[in-house]
């Protein structure tokens, strides 16, 4: 019986391997039937497809959203990077165009009045609690600066030289209230004392009683003794508001400064002062105020209807 | 007898050849993935008989060439699980240490996927198939014995119930 059943068994493994065997010929001959039958089950298959794609696919969504958390974090991760890099690189290149503004000015400025400079950047600023304004800028003795030098922008005078060490030096700029400079008004040569007040404005005190100022006036350094420390010719500031006070003995006037103190980067030391006096030539020109054109309309009456038909 | 038997056998390995097709089919899964109707036909085939075996290898491997995402030609898959249907069968009829051992059952249906995704690319490379590269086929082959041995733990209880309902048998596992 088992005997029987073993000879039964492997009877019909050896048909149905001939069967698969018969199958796998009429495929490879390219038998029609075959290609027929694939694609009916694809047929019968492509609704439960359908279906599955349907129920599967947040599934598949959640999974995919897994396995590739990491990936993603890290995608964030490096475009993060790459944006703070960006953005540091726009920081430092706007910072980089104004630098060079300033030092262009302050070429400018030298070149007009043949000052030898030395450009220097702004590295600190002295704290607004010690009561005094200064800067330090990263170029000392070693660079030829000494104390008593005139520091300009481009805009004009910022300080003087206070303390030199071997690569800085600390500025005093024009808006501390211990600052003086012997001035003068460009055109008609008037001498002063300006004194800073602390902001960006300065007093002025003419020594002449028996002249005047006006609002708009430019005031230039007058320069001191062998240009030390103050060259003569750097523009200062601009008069914007005259006092008459009675029985005062010589006018006084409050002056705006050139220079912007708040946006100081690059400035420069005067290290040789030119050996003839600039004179008037590197005053700013005073801004002309551009006219505004006026729109004339001329308007005709027309008869009214009602007039008419009277 | 005979018909009701073919008839639920039939029903419900188109049942899981459908959900192959339309679900697992579709999920990806790292290093190829695995085949609950490969599993359903050795497991049932490891409980079975030798002649129903054979028989049970001839009719998945047909559903599964029947597949449109097979790319071998039809009988490929009918040769590979006839062969290895009545070959499980044969080894572990009549041994209850290895049917009435679960642990058993999962190492052979492992080794027994393993095998026949072997001899399926031998064959297939010998009938013409372009095959693809050694090292995405050890992966594919290696991750499909892993997610065999995963799943097949998960399906065991449900294939031997649904053999017993097929078979009116009661096998003690």
């Amino acid at each position: 019986m088992r005997n029987g059943g073993e000879n039964r068994s492997r009877l019909l493994l050896v048909i149905l391997i001939v069967s698969a065997l018969f199958l796998i010929t009429l495929d490879l001959r390219g038998v029609n039937v075959i290609d027929g039958l694939r694609s009916g089950t694809q047929t019968a298959l492509s609704p439960f497809q359908r279906a599955g794609n349907v129920v599967l696919t947040p599934v598949k969504n959640f999974v995919n959203d897994i396995t590739h958390l990491g990936r993603t974090r890290n995608q964030i991760e490096d475009l993060r990077r790459q944006n703070q890099k960006l953005r540091e690189q726009l920081i430092l290149r706007k910072n980089q165009d104004g630098e060079i503004e300033q030092l262009k000015s302050i070429l400018d400025l030298a070149g007009t009045a043949s000052f030898k400079i030395v450009s220097a950047k702004v590295i600190a600023q002295g704290s607004s609690l010690a009561f005094t304004r200064t800067i330090t800028i990263d170029a000392g003795s070693g660079n030829g600066i000494k104390k008593n030098m005139t520091v300009i922008s481009g805009n004009g005078l910022v300080g003087v030289v206070k303390e030199v060490f071997a690569n800085s030096s600390i500025v005093m700029l024009a808006t501390d209230p211990a600052f003086r400079v012997g001035v003068r008004i460009a055109g008609s040569q008037q001498i002063g004392i300006l004194a800073g007040l602390g902001s960006s404005s300065a007093n002025l005190q003419l020594l002449d009683n028996q002249t005047t100022i006006k609002v708009g006036d430019i005031l230039l350094a007058r320069g001191s003794v062998n240009s030390q420390p103050f060259v003569p010719g750097v523009p200062v500031g601009r008069v914007t508001s005259v006092s008459n006070a009675a029985g005062a003995v010589t006018q006084s006037a409050t002056v705006r400064y050139f220079a912007n103190f708040g946006s100081l980067g690059i400035v420069s030391v005067v290290v040789k002062a030119p050996k003839a006096d600039p004179r008037d030539a590197l005053a700013p020109v005073k801004p002309v105020p551009t006219p505004i054109p006026t729109v004339t309309v001329f308007v005709t009456p027309t008869p009214s209807t009602s007039a008419s038909s009277n | 007898m005979f018909l009701r038997r073919f008839g639920v056998t039939g029903t419900i390995f188109t049942f899981f050849f459908i959900a192959q097709e339309a679900l697992v089919s579709q999920l990806t899964f790292p290093a190829g993935g695995f085949s609950i109707f490969l599993i359903l036909t050795l497991l049932w085939a490891a409980i079975s008989t030798p002649e129903v075996a054979a028989a049970v290898g001839f009719g998945a491997g047909l559903l599964l060439d029947l597949s449109p995402s097979t790319s071998g030609p039809l009988g490929h898959w009918t040769l590979i699980l006839v062969l290895m249907c009545y070959a499980i069968a044969f080894l572990s009829y009549g041994d209850e240490n290895m049917r009435g051992n679960p642990l058993s059952l999962i190492l052979m249906v492992t080794l027994a996927q393993v095998i026949v995704l072997v001899s399926y690319l031998i064959t297939g490379f010998l009938l013409g198939n372009i095959a693809t590269s050694f090292a995405q086929t050890l992966i594919t082959v290696i991750g499909s014995g892993f997610w065999t041995l995963v799943v097949t733990p998960l399906m065991l209880p449900a294939v031997i119930w649904l053999h017993d309902q097929a078979f009116d048998s009661r096998m003690r596992i």
